[in-house]
């Protein structure tokens, strides 16, 4: 058959129709992008509640980081329009923020009944510049989890209070033939540099000489040097085999099967090592604040968010998702769901099913992790925009030097050179 | 026109609009993209910062200044060329065995064929616990008997080392097919023929079907050498550049200025060298390839 102007004009009708169709019918959709962990893979089964509940309908996108960052950079650089709720690391907030790739929910948030209920340090994590631009359902912070057995063959009956003290159980217990104490050592800026400032911060260091009123690299000082000292002795002399790679993974594979007595890390990871469907030697598991040092404390704080992109069409609906997302319902279900997510409301830490459920890995778990999150500092990692590249770039040195790649005062300095670089681009 | 039997005659009359569709997917999923990149490495764009639209090579002056550029050039280097060498060799061997030495063998081409299947990412997280002593069966192995494996995955060399091996270990069977498929085109009369006149399996080998299979052996290195520089999976998920910078390739070195440092344009500039690099070697591959197939 010859196919006529007729039959070109009513194939070409037949397409738009089937292209137009699904397109009207999907106008009022939600698209929410979100990176894997505990949090977003429990929300991700909940889509069905916020139908339900809202009568928007929603497509909830669980993707690994890198496809992450690299699908959200190519939508807000695209200014495509295509994203209603994007997952926001507050590491990152200040980057996108200047970018122009975010839209403040300061009224939205401070017309909230519950807001409250949000624990006021990641709540905050999130003001800038005198507005709020994202909703916290994730805080971690650092802890320290110890294997109470070997470390009474170790001749300790407490974990070690300081990181002078953590360098001598942990040659005690090397003299046993066992593996101490394993952190991250993989460079990256959620990576080492998650880990690697609390022996940095204790000891006195810093990464700038007064922030933020004085930016000046301040790396490669004596407090510095030691605290690097400290760390690369910790895990070249004390670690298991491979520390040089390891990274929040392989440290808790680590603890689970009892290859190594002591862990530093975010509490997700104590929290694994807790698990007793996870971890081989649970019950012999305590658990302890981050060691101290000359400077004090300074445990690791890590907050995540939900916000709404700048070129999002329907911001208030974008809202009401976050507002859901962020609700005592749902992360009190995700709480009770997933293994053991760091939620970020003070009445989910109340409920009794919450509180049963976390008492079951140790009983004091909600209240140290309470309290480490009252230690850490706001800045803990610098909040610029720069740091996603700054601390990737440290975090290169400072793997650089526990492998011996680089020498400590090197590394130091390098680190200083790269940050005056970054800042002076 | 020419006239085609059998062909219904609105093809017959149109036939050369039939590449229009082809045409038209190169122009706008290669050429355009292609064009889009050289124009951004020639500007100054930050994800960031503000954009001057102005245009010129600084990116490329930058490159020849940037001693982790110079540096990333060397480390795929590496990885490509022992890469290449470990593939194309054990492609081969295995290809030559089932095909040549072990025929009754030749059911097993589907097994050998199964890591070309595997997705990147699961060969990188594969070979990292293989190369990680606290998870690796390898490691176990051989603490039974007080040896210690040293950890590949944090010195420089061992790093570059386990990644070469992840690779062909991924890479091999693309070899082996396009290798067996070659070896089919040889024909057998030529063995019989040496083997009448005396000549050893090896002596067939070396002498008869080598130099056959060298237009294919060389495009064969040409593939594989092309997606070598394009490394990233088993960079980003076994080593993420380290230790230190040490694992860092020239493609992974685009993805952090893009995606870590937002220097959008200098990435693209390490784009293009790449694809420029990338132009030079096969142009010189297919010229000696040419040179092969003319003699």
């Amino acid at each position: 058959m010859k196919l006529n102007n007729t039959h070109h004009a009513a194939i070409g009708a037949l397409l738009a129709c089937t292209t137009a169709v699904p397109s009207a019918a999907l106008a009022d959709d939600l698209n929410v992008i979100l990176f894997s962990m505990p949090y977003t893979q429990g929300l991700d089964q909940l889509e069905a509640d916020f139908e339900e509940k809202t009568g928007h309908t929603v497509n909830i996108d669980v993707v690994g980081q890198d496809v992450f960052e690299s699908r959200i950079t190519l939508s807000f650089t695209g200014q495509t329009g295509d994203l209603d709720v994007v997952h926001t690391p507050v590491i990152q907030v200040q980057r996108w923020i200047e970018a122009g790739w975010l839209q403040p929910i300061t009224a939205a948030v401070d017309a909230m009944d519950t807001k409250d209920d949000i624990l006021s340090g990641p709540l905050d994590a999130y003001l800038v510049n005198g507005e709020r631009w994202a909703l916290p359902f994730f805080a971690e912070t650092g802890m320290m989890a110890y294997r109470t057995d070997l470390l009474a063959d170790a001749g300790y009956d407490q974990a070690p209070e300081n990181w002078a003290e953590m360098l001598e159980a942990s040659a005690a217990l090397k003299a046993n033939d066992q593996a101490a104490l394993a952190m991250r050592v993989a460079p990256g800026q959620g990576f080492n540099m998650f880990v690697y400032p609390m022996i940095m911060r204790a000891y006195g260091g810093t990464f700038f000489a007064d922030y933020p009123t004085d930016l000046t690299p301040n790396m490669n000082t004596a407090e510095g040097l030691e605290a690097l000292d400290v760390y690369a002795s910790l895990m070249n002399d004390f670690g298991p085999e491979g520390i040089g790679n390891f990274n929040f993974g392989e440290v808790a594979a680590a603890m689970q099967s009892g290859q190594v007595a002591m862990i530093v890390d975010g509490t997700s990871i104590v929290a694994q090592a807790l698990d007793p469907d996870a971890s081989q030697f649970a019950d012999q598991i305590s658990i302890a604040a981050v060691p101290t040092g000359p400077n004090g404390r300074s445990p690791a704080i890590a907050v995540h968010g939900l916000g709404v992109p700048a070129d999002a069409p329907n911001a208030e609906a974008s809202f009401a998702f976050i507002e859901w997302a962020t609700s005592e319902d749902v992360l009190t279900k995700i709480a009770l769901m997933e293994a053991y997510p760091d939620f970020t409301r003070a009445s989910v830490a109340q409920n009794a099913e919450v509180i049963a459920k976390y008492e079951s890995i140790h009983p004091e778990f909600l209240n140290l992790k309470v309290q480490m999150l009252g230690d850490a500092i706001g800045h803990y990692r610098p909040l610029l925009p720069q740091w996603p590249q700054m601390g990737a770039t440290i975090g290169e040195n400072i793997n650089a030097a526990v492998n011996g790649i680089m020498t400590y005062e090197e590394a130091l300095e390098t680190s200083d050179q790269d940050i005056a670089d970054i800042m002076a681009e | 026109m020419q006239s085609y039997q059998g062909v219904q005659p609105v093809f017959q009359k149109n036939y050369n609009k039939m590449l229009y569709p082809a045409v038209f997917a190169v122009g706008v999923f290669a050429i355009v993209p292609l064009l889009g990149m050289f124009a951004l490495s020639l500007t100054d764009f930050h994800l960031i910062k503000s954009w001057d639209r102005e245009f010129g090579l600084a990116n490329f002056i930058r490159l020849t200044q940037d001693r982790r550029f110079i540096s990333s050039i060397s480390v795929m280097l590496m990885l490509s060329v022992f890469g290449v060498i470990f593939q194309v060799v054990l492609g081969t061997l295995i290809a030559v065995g089932l095909e040549k030495i072990v025929p009754r063998w030749r059911f097993l081409r589907g097994i050998f064929v199964v890591p070309f299947v595997v997705p990147a990412v699961a060969v990188a997280l594969i070979w990292l616990s293989l190369f990680t002593p606290t998870l690796s069966p390898i490691n176990a192995f051989f603490d039974i008997f007080g040896i210690t494996v040293p950890a590949f995955l944090t010195t420089e060399y061992g790093a570059i080392g386990a990644i070469v091996i992840a690779d062909t270990w991924a890479s091999y069977p693309f070899v082996m097919l396009l290798i067996l498929a070659a070896l089919q085109g040889i024909s057998s009369d030529l063995d019989e023929a040496a083997s009448i006149d005396g000549a050893t399996k090896m002596q067939i080998f070396w002498r008869i079907t080598l130099p056959l299979l060298k237009p294919a052996l060389l495009m064969v290195a040409l593939f594989r050498f092309i997606e070598t520089l394009k490394h990233f999976p088993l960079i980003f998920v076994m080593t993420n550049g380290g230790p230190g910078r040490s694992t860092q390739a020239t493609n992974y070195y685009a993805y952090i200025q893009t995606f870590q440092s937002s220097n959008v344009s200098y990435g693209a500039a390490i784009a293009v060298f790449l694809f420029v690099f990338a132009a030079v070697i096969s142009f010189y591959v297919a010229k000696a390839n040419a040179r092969l197939t003319d003699a």
